[in-house]
């Protein structure tokens, strides 16, 4: 295995390679592979990636840094990338509106890994905010891809709500960088580490300040109620494979950049604040995804609000904070990818087979597509948290995390309101698996493609739910460790 | 620390640039003419870049200069351009959905102007600089933020959230100039760049707005709800 | 070096804008036509004017009382007092400048007003009513901006004489440039506007429809017309005085009285007022007469600005 720092390099230089090929050949069949390639490299080189960092590496002139906590997004990331690659091989086929122009789509896509790839390892928190806007750009294009009207009109919201919610992160950045300057001097090298270690000097409603900024900034990107608005339009209508990559890959890109904040607010000893706003903000996108949830019409849609109720999720378990709260929120962050990937992959499937992208169109699907549907099935339950998938764990994790700390109210709220997420996302499922036959059968088969990365996210999620490894629990007290996100006094 | 020492004549050029900027935001707000907004964020543009040669000249930064000359060629002459051509290309000439008329939506700038320099004036009082330029600057960064926030709000026209998003950039690079001089170089470069694409994304996707969905208001984009 | 004695330069004072105001307003004629591709008449046609006028018959209304006949004298001689008050060549308080303040100065322009505007009413006739009206409606917009700006000129330097605020702003650029001085000089500046009858309210074409100061006097002929007509020609170089030299730009005056410094602070000032009428010609170009409902606009920016100029001072 290489050492981590090329292997950081390498799996920056994957895509960019793809990119640039595919541009070059301008042959959709040679853009399908090269992508794919790049994916799988970056996954077999992401995946172990966590355990082969030991401390944090900053390297290229203190631009890059690598420690346990990236390296675990980055293997999210590169997860994501890889099964969406896998996807897109099959649906980007079928679509009629994308004849003529793949390479452009897997140049996009690639690009889009890239700039995912790239935003965990910044070690400027500046250069990280360019990172994720980087990824609204290229997203926003992906969203837009189709070129129906629906689509633009989704690319559109997007990326204007998502630069707006950026910009208050940029403000919020720049008043973190001036904070430190009350004590480092005008100019110092603004990286993740010199916040930190300034900001016990930092006047407290400067840091708080700041930090209400990032957070909402960031927020926006994470899809936090009330900021999500974008989200479901964006994850709707974009073509499969990318709402995978939205939702699974994305959202924690941006929750990344939050959590750092959050330890740099840790270490001034200000945990209290900011942690109760993410409680609150994790509560309240709870319920603003099982309210959305239960009355849905929309398959992609219905996934998307689904995005807002685990991002919450993950919100809360960092707001809960202590080893227990953290290890939950990561190991949900892996679930959430490999899951919601699944999900949007099947959805993507029936919408195809269906033609339609409502699920009042969609019946019987257990009938016509047996396996396809009965992962989709089997994902659709483990999204919702039920046992014996992994997802039940980490919320399980987070709810105890919760309990322990003494913030047993939105504890007893979460479980509350997965309860209701749960009965509401199923009863849609069961009318679509069960209930009356549509008038026209579907028509379109579902190539191996397109099954093969629902597989490829099963297996792992019923694995990891019946047997944590030691080495993944070790990992992820490893990181709560290091981002020191404490336990609510 | 720059605004720590101060001379009286810096603090009040420095003073006039950030009113003179916020004055020019309350220009597009006044207005419903897609030109007249363009024309003041060239002209808040160049304020900018005067901001950032005095302060360069006065905190011995020499490479501010350099972002103000980059400051007047992105910002003050290629995003209005820009900008302009894709108005032109649009056939859109003002606002006409306007949820507020240009008085009332003054009105709700100065109370959002207002607003921000309570905000400002309490963080200063608790940093120990409640009599500094400092204070005006946050002022600025906020105050451009919330109107620019407003115009988002009040105008449908896509240009006009353009220049909303544009006018909240312009407030932070304000306020930056003053407050963090010192800033790397390297990041107000990659700054100017975003800003660069993000502006040709947004003339790109209107462009599409204007083919697909036949309209560039978001008064008309209404198909993706619930 | 020798210096002139006070009470000459006093009167030199008087005397220079009672001599040059004529000139300044042919200045500002021939340059406006100049601009607008016309020939215009000689810069020195004021005096010739006066020269007529002073020379023609006097026609008086049957109606007219002894108002009719004071208001003239009351304007011109309030004319020939405010140069006493103000640095006009000598950034040094002279005899007799103590007499009043800021506040003064403008209080005797306004009776200046007051009595032609009762001496438009006083003869009856529709036109002379029509004028005063509108006069004293756009002194109740202008009057409190007026005030506010005086306001705002006495706190920025603490004091209300006009030669204090020339030296405050000499010696400090600090608060030459401050945001809130140069409101006060925008505000000002609009002010200047109405009150010398430019555009946008008021216009230099003489029709019925558009005349506001014009009418007042519409009644008057010979001498008495002459004197009104010289003393608005001083009201617009002594308010171009004030807002050069005392906020826009205070240097160029004499500072020791001597012969020489009197003589540069002459040339100076004609140079100054000859950059405002220029200005003043350039706004007149491009800018269109307001509807009458309008009138508030300038005037609302114009209290805007000053109200600004104060808020921002005492922050």
């Amino acid at each position: 295995m290489p050492t981590p720092i090329l292997s950081i390099w390498l799996i920056l230089a994957m895509p960019g390679a793809a990119i640039l090929l595919a541009l070059l050949i301008a042959r959709p069949r040679w853009a399908e592979y090269l992508n794919l390639v790049a994916a799988t490299v970056v996954f077999a080189l992401a995946v172990s990636l966590p355990w082969r960092v030991h401390g944090t590496l900053v390297w290229f002139g203190g631009y890059l840094m690598l420690d346990a906590f990236a390296a675990w997004v980055t293997l999210c990331t590169a997860t994501v990338y890889l099964l969406a690659s896998i996807y897109a091989l099959g649906y980007m086929r079928g679509m009629a509106q994308a004849r003529g122009r793949l390479h452009h789509f897997y140049a996009l896509f690639a690009a889009f890994g890239l700039t995912m790839l790239l935003a965990p390892v910044q070690n400027n928190p500046g250069l990280y905010w360019i990172c994720i806007d980087l990824t609204t750009i290229v997203s926003a294009f992906l969203v837009g891809f189709q070129r129906e009207p629906e689509c633009i009109e989704a690319a559109w919201k997007y990326i204007v709500l998502v630069s707006a919610g950026l910009a208050l992160a940029l403000l919020g950045t720049v008043l973190f960088y001036w904070g430190g300057t009350f004590t480092l001097g005008p100019a110092y090298a603004m990286t993740w580490a010199s916040l930190r270690e300034v900001a016990p000097h930092v006047a407290p409603p400067l840091l708080v300040v700041s930090f209400l900024l990032v957070l909402i900034g960031f927020g926006t990107k994470v899809g936090l109620a009330p900021m999500h608005t974008w989200l479901p339009d964006a994850h709707s209508e974009g073509p499969a494979p990318v709402s995978a990559m939205l939702s699974g890959a994305l959202l924690n890109c941006a929750m990344i950049g939050v959590v750092r904040y959050l330890g740099v607010l840790e270490h001034a000893g200000l945990g209290f604040l900011p942690q109760m706003l993410m409680i609150v903000l994790g509560s309240f996108s709870l319920l603003v995804a099982a309210l959305f949830i239960t009355r849905q019409s929309g398959a992609k849609r219905l996934m998307a609000y689904s995005s807002v109720e685990h991002m919450g999720v993950v919100a809360l378990g960092f707001g809960f904070g202590g080893p227990l709260g953290v290890a939950g929120a990561l190991f949900h962050m892996l679930n959430h990818s490999l899951n919601k990937s699944l999900m949007f992959f099947g959805a993507g499937n029936m919408m195809h087979a269906y033609d339609s992208k409502n699920m009042q169109a969609m019946r019987r699907v257990g009938d016509y597509f047996p396996a396809t549907g009965s992962i989709w099935l089997a994902g659709a339950v483990a999204i919702t948290g039920a046992p014996p998938f992994a997802l039940f764990l980490s919320e399980f994790t987070i709810l105890r995390a919760g309990f322990s700390g003494g913030q047993w109210w939105a504890a007893l709220w979460m479980g509350l309101l997965l309860v209701v997420i749960f009965v509401g996302f199923l009863a849609h499922f069961r009318n679509m698996y069960y209930g009356e036959a549509p008038p026209v059968p579907p028509h379109r088969t579902i190539s191996a493609w397109q099954t093969v990365p629902m597989w490829l996210s099963i297996v792992p999620l019923l694995l990891l739910g019946l047997w944590l490894p030691n080495g993944l629990w070790a990992l992820f007290e490893h990181i709560a460790a290091g981002i020191s996100v404490g336990v609510i006094p | 620390m720059l605004i720590f020492h101060l001379d009286p004549l810096a603090s009040a050029w420095f003073s006039l640039l950030v009113i003179v900027a916020l004055t020019l935001s309350f220009v597009m707000l006044g207005s419903h003419w897609l030109k007249n907004h363009i024309w003041a964020f060239a002209a808040e543009s160049w304020v900018i870049a005067a901001l950032s040669v005095t302060v360069g000249a006065y905190g011995h930064y020499p490479e501010l200069y350099a972002i103000a000359v980059l400051t007047v060629l992105f910002r003050g002459l290629l995003l209005p351009y820009l900008l302009l051509r894709i108005i032109g290309g649009l056939d859109v000439q003002r606002e006409i959905h306007a949820r507020l008329s240009p008085a009332r939506s003054l009105v709700l700038g100065v109370l959002l102007v207002v607003f921000a320099y309570e905000v400002s004036a309490h963080l200063g009082l608790r940093l120990g600089l409640a009599d500094n330029i400092a204070v005006l600057a946050l002022t600025a960064m906020l105050g451009l933020k919330l109107i620019g926030f407003l115009m988002m709000v009040l105008r449908t026209e896509a240009v006009s959230h353009i220049l909303g998003l544009l006018l909240i950039e312009n407030g932070i690079f304000l306020g930056s100039q003053i407050l963090v001089p010192g800033m790397p170089l390297l990041l107000e470069l990659v700054i100017l760049f975003d800003l660069l694409v993000i502006v040709s994304t947004f003339g790109l996707l209107t462009r599409y707005l204007k083919t697909h969905v036949g309209s560039t208001s978001s008064h008309d984009l209404q198909r993706l709800v619930g | 070096m020798t210096t002139i004695p006070p009470p000459v330069l006093q009167i030199g004072q008087v005397l220079t804008v009672l001599l040059l105001a004529p000139l300044l307003h042919g200045f500002v004629v021939t340059a406006e036509e100049r601009v607008q591709r016309g020939t215009g008449p000689s810069l020195f046609q004021p005096y010739r004017d006066l020269w007529k006028l002073f020379h023609k018959e006097l026609v008086i209304p049957d109606s007219a009382t002894w108002l009719f006949w004071a208001a003239p004298f009351v304007s011109f001689t309030a004319m020939l007092i405010v140069p006493l008050l103000i640095p006009v060549l000598t950034n040094y308080p002279l005899p007799l400048s103590d007499m009043g303040d800021i506040l003064g100065g403008g209080l005797i322009l306004t009776l200046a007003g007051f009595s032609i505007l009762l001496a438009g009413l006083d003869t009856g006739h529709p036109y002379g009513g029509l004028g005063s009206s509108r006069e004293s409606m756009l002194a109740i917009l202008a009057e409190p901006t007026l005030i506010l700006v005086f306001i705002g000129i006495t706190l920025l330097a603490k004091a209300m004489l006009p030669f204090v605020v020339n030296h405050l702003l000499v010696a400090q650029p600090a608060v030459y440039w401050a945001p809130s001085h140069l409101f006060l000089v925008a505000a000002f500046f609009i002010l200047l506007t109405v009150e010398t009858e430019r555009l946008p309210i008021h216009s230099s074409i003489q029709w019925e429809i558009y005349m506001i100061g014009e009418a007042r006097i519409l009644e008057y002929s010979g001498p008495l017309l002459a004197l009104l007509k010289w003393a608005s020609w001083m009201k617009q170089a002594i308010l171009y005085t004030i807002f050069l030299n005392v906020l826009t730009i205070p240097w160029g005056l004499s500072v020791h009285g001597t012969p020489l410094g009197v003589a540069g602070s002459l040339l100076a000032l004609l140079a100054k007022w000859a950059l405002v009428a220029l200005l003043m010609v350039g706004i007149d170009t491009v800018q269109s007469r307001l509807r009458f409902y309008r009138y508030q606009e300038p005037l609302a920016l114009s209290f805007l600005l000053a109200l600004l100029a104060i808020v921002a001072d005492q922050l």
